[in-house]
């Protein structure tokens, strides 16, 4: 079957694994992480057609011919995307276990919502867990990171 | 000036591209995948585990169990009591029995179902109090009451001092057990090349683990290299030694072959935990709000092995007192065998559960004596010069700006809303490791990058960062020069650990250290180069300076003739105190910080928010002012877990909830409207280690804040509504 993982076309195998365990152990691409198996945590977040989804409970073979998009897409001609500029200059992240998840999470809600509250930030990251507790950080990273693509 | 600066973590760019080497990423040529069957039942002997039908299925390599052991088959960081894998029995649901590698996990985990184990259950005990009593079933036949440390504190008079008291306040105060719950689990691969062992693990104590492995295996230290990668989280949990051992054992097995594990959530949560306790505390008390004396009793439950309590539970003694002037301290402090998981560190060791007891019965006393909490903790609070209950003078004492800094922040008016609202305080006091040591090692290259080897673990605190922030103000080296690699036994020299907030002290004296030879000999060979001589010359970012001209540090070097220049820097500490009597040294330095809660209850419910919360901890000298806002705030928010939501619940000895579902930990919108950090910093300078200095306030804040806003003393964590809701019902006698 085909995967479509950041604009290129993967031809991996069929079966019963999880969309994380091919985008990780086929296609390399380990910005995305296993923490919790169960979709609690975030640290698998990938997005498939443009929505943030648990790659740990996704089926590879449930979104092969989807859109596909992981942390590594988003530098572009090794720029990075203006989320992860925030993200440093925010310093939005500790161990940076969790942080390509709340990245693609940040990635989809300003896609949806270019203006989001405060609020609209929190409801939409609350499925995204930091042991490291970055979240003041994170939040000011997206905002600013909001900011910063709507002046582009 | 580059100590006091919010540069980013070196490694940001990896941070933010999901390009960080975590143990997780690690792939060996020809690595094997290991699996771990564990014990289903919480006491048994082991009469037979059969591993035929496993060996059978097709791509497993190998699997270990007890029979294999050989005379070490027991580890421990201080009583080895602890098997491989089980010897003859199990003492705990989740104690590993026998471990499989496999060409595939799936492999392994087919024959992790084919696996016969025949247990003979045995009585088990969960609660530690339990435990020491008479009848209560004996773990392990050396320690007949369960008690494998009982640690003492004898200061003062106690019979005089009590009879002294116009009060005498006692109370117990309970924590439940809790789990560390970093998001990278524990991983560990193993390869042996004859008698030579390679370990690539997430550990926070590299080379506590090359000595258990040397002493394990019977081969010498530099026969096992151990390589840690940058951490996804610790908090203690990855500290002293858990699956190495195992792993080794196992990748023993196969013919040179690497296996590599990766502990699923569910076996977290019964790989290691934060210790269960129960702390009385009797205080006695003057008219005139000062104390007469303290006894402490503690009952931690260390779980079916010893693991790290032995070091813990006299830690915990010390820490259980309180930062307050008390003439006369006891303390027992006893560690208990249990047939649950072992307990190990967890941010703010021992303190969290300790500083929720004395700060609790701060309250306590205060309101029943008419006092103001806060004018109570200040009039108590140590300052320096004071001496301690141990008998140790202390030094650089903060406590009360501590709390003055953190009260300021919610000094403005107070939102009254029906008295639902409420204000809370807490201080803590916690010791260091006594007796420790670290090595640097700083390397300069001819073209001026400069190398430092260290072994501390970079797990999220910024530990690398900080590293090369201070050379390049103690070296006067550009920072984009500085590299730091580390920790690999092999290559980087020798640290005890990192844990309870040690690094920035004593690896920061070490590196500073080796700075300052380093310094020492880029001025004397560049003297002649400058024609002055070497205490003329200064150092400054990169360049080795004269009056009116300066010549680079690579410059230097290769006008020498020399491709590179190696400097080593040492700091140790060796402090401790009297087995018997707890008096002596307990730390080189004593950790400082508090908390102010303002909390919303809601009397329907029981629900209760955090509104604002300030942190305060004493830092001596921030070296990096953004990575200490994110190590108190990150303090504060992990801290109100166990507060408000963090248990383990067990039944029968079986975890029921050991997924982050039913184990719910602190999301975005758990953390409080408003959330402030202070650092507050001294005339001397010293750095100081803040990674835990903030969390073990805010349980005690939070319940002092709910007591202040609606009349009712929680005093088993977690402070769930329903514990809130029922208290108000008895209170109103609904």
């Amino acid at each position: 079957m085909i995967l479509k993982v950041n604009g290129s076309r993967y031809e991996v195998q069929e079966g019963t694994r999880t969309l994380l365990e091919v985008l990780r152990d086929d296609l390399n691409l380990v910005g995305a992480k296993e923490g919790c198996g169960i979709g609690m945590c975030g640290a698998c977040t990938v997005l498939v057609d443009g929505k943030p989804v648990s790659g740990c409970l996704t089926l590879a073979a449930q979104v092969a011919g989807k859109e596909i998009f992981t942390v590594e897409g988003l530098v572009e001609d090794g720029k990075l995307h203006p989320i992860q500029q925030a993200f440093i200059d925010e310093r939005a992240f500790q161990c940076a276990y969790c942080t390509p998840g709340f990245i693609l999470s940040a990635f989809a809600l300003l896609e949806e919502n270019p203006n989001p509250s405060e609020d609209e930030i929190r409801e939409y990251l609350s499925g995204n867990l930091c042991r490291c507790g970055s979240y003041q950080n994170i939040m000011k990273a997206v905002v600013e990171a909001g900011a910063r693509l709507n002046k582009r | 000036m580059v100590i006091g600066e919010s540069v980013p973590m070196l490694d940001s760019l990896a941070r933010v591209t999901g390009a960080v080497g975590y143990m997780i990423n690690l792939r060996l040529p020809n690595m094997l995948f290991g699996k771990i069957v564990r014990s289903q039942s919480p006491h048994a002997k082991l009469l037979n585990v059969d591993v035929t039908n496993a060996m059978q299925v097709p791509g497993v390599v190998a699997i270990l169990t007890g029979e294999d052991l050989g005379a070490n088959a027991f580890y421990g960081v201080a009583i080895k009591d602890q098997g491989i894998v089980a010897v003859d029995r199990v003492r705990y649901v989740g104690e590993p029995i026998a471990a499989i590698a496999a060409e595939s996990l799936s492999a392994a985990e087919e024959a992790a179902l084919l696996i016969d184990i025949e247990y003979k259950d045995l009585p088990s005990v969960f609660d530690a109090q339990e435990a020491t009593q008479d009848g209560a079933p004996v773990l392990h036949e050396k320690f007949a009451n369960n008690v494998f440390k009982h640690a003492k504190l004898r200061h003062g008079d106690m019979d005089a001092a009590f009879a002294e008291a116009d009060e005498i306040f006692e109370d117990t105060f309970t924590s439940p057990v809790a789990q560390q719950a970093s998001l990278e689990p524990h991983v560990s691969a193993a390869q042996w090349d004859g008698e030579h062992l390679t370990i690539w693990t997430a550990s926070q104590a590299p080379f506590m683990v090359q000595k258990s492995l040397v002493e394990i295996f019977g081969i010498k230290p530099d026969a096992v290299r151990v390589i840690v990668p940058p951490l996804g989280g610790g908090y203690g949990g990855k500290g002293h030694i858990r699956i190495e051992p195992l792993v080794a054992a196992l990748a023993r097995k196969t013919n040179g072959r690497p296996v590599k594990f990766v502990l699923s959530r569910a076996e977290e949560f019964v790989t290691v935990t934060k210790h269960a306790a129960s702390i009385t505390l009797k205080t006695g008390v003057k008219r005139d709000g000062t104390f007469t004396a303290r006894q402490v009793t503690i009952y931690w439950n260390g779980g079916a092995y010893a693991d790290a309590s032995p070091l813990l539970v006299p830690a915990g003694m010390v820490r259980s007192v309180g930062p307050y002037r008390i003439p006369a301290v006891h303390v027992d402090s006893y560690g208990v065998y249990t047939n649950l998981p072992p307990a190990g560190a967890y941010r703010g060791a021992m303190s969290s559960q300790t500083t929720w007891a004395y700060e609790s019965q701060m309250d306590i006393i205060a309101r029943k004596m008419g006092w103001d909490p806060l004018e109570f903790r200040m009039k108590n609070l140590f300052v320096s010069g004071e001496h301690f209950a141990t008998g140790e003078e202390l030094h650089d004492v903060h406590f009360m700006e501590c709390l003055e800094a953190s009260a300021k922040a919610l000094k403005s008016t107070l939102p009254k809303k029906e008295g639902k609202h409420g204000r809370g305080y807490g201080v803590m006091m916690k010791s260091t490791v006594a007796t420790s040591k670290s090595q640097a090692r700083l390397k300069l290259m001819d073209d001026g990058s400069v190398t430092l080897y260290t072994s501390t673990v970079e797990m999220g605190q910024g530990g690398h960062t900080t590293m090369a922030q201070i050379i390049a103000e103690t070296l006067g080296a550009p920072l984009s020069a500085i590299k730091v690699i580390g920790p690999d036994t092999a290559i980087t020299p020798f640290d005890s650990t990192t844990s309870a907030s040690r690094s920035t002290s004593m690896m920061g004296n070490a590196v500073i250290a080796a700075c300052g030879s380093m310094k020492e000999k880029l001025l004397e060979l560049g003297a002649p180069l400058l024609e002055a001589p070497p205490d003329e010359l200064r150092t400054e970012n990169g360049f080795v300076v004269a009056n009116e001209i300066s010549i680079s540090f690579g410059n230097v070097l290769k006008r020498n003739n020399l491709e590179t220049l190696e400097e080593a820097g040492e700091y140790s500490t060796s402090l401790g105190i009297d087995p018997e009597t707890g008096q002596g040294i307990a730390t080189p330095h004593w950790h400082q910080g508090a908390g102010a809660a303002e909390v919303a209850v809601d009397t329907e419910t029981g629900r209760v928010t955090i509104l604002r919360y300030s942190a305060a901890s004493f830092a001596g000298r921030v070296v990096n002012p953004h990575m200490a806002q994110l190590q108190n705030d990150g303090n504060v928010i992990f801290g109100l877990g166990p507060t408000l939501m963090e248990e383990i619940i067990f039944d029968g000895g079986q975890a029921t909830n050991p997924n982050l579902a039913d184990y719910a930990i602190p999301s975005i919108r758990d953390i409080p409207a408003e959330l402030i950090s202070v650092c507050i910093e001294s005339d001397k300078g010293e750095m100081h280690g803040i990674g835990e200095m903030t969390l073990p306030p805010v349980a005690p804040a939070v319940a002092n804040a709910i007591e202040d806003a609606v009349g009712v003393r929680i005093k088993d964590l977690p402070i769930t509504a329903e514990k809130v809701l029922r208290a108000l019902k008895e209170k109103s006698g609904r």
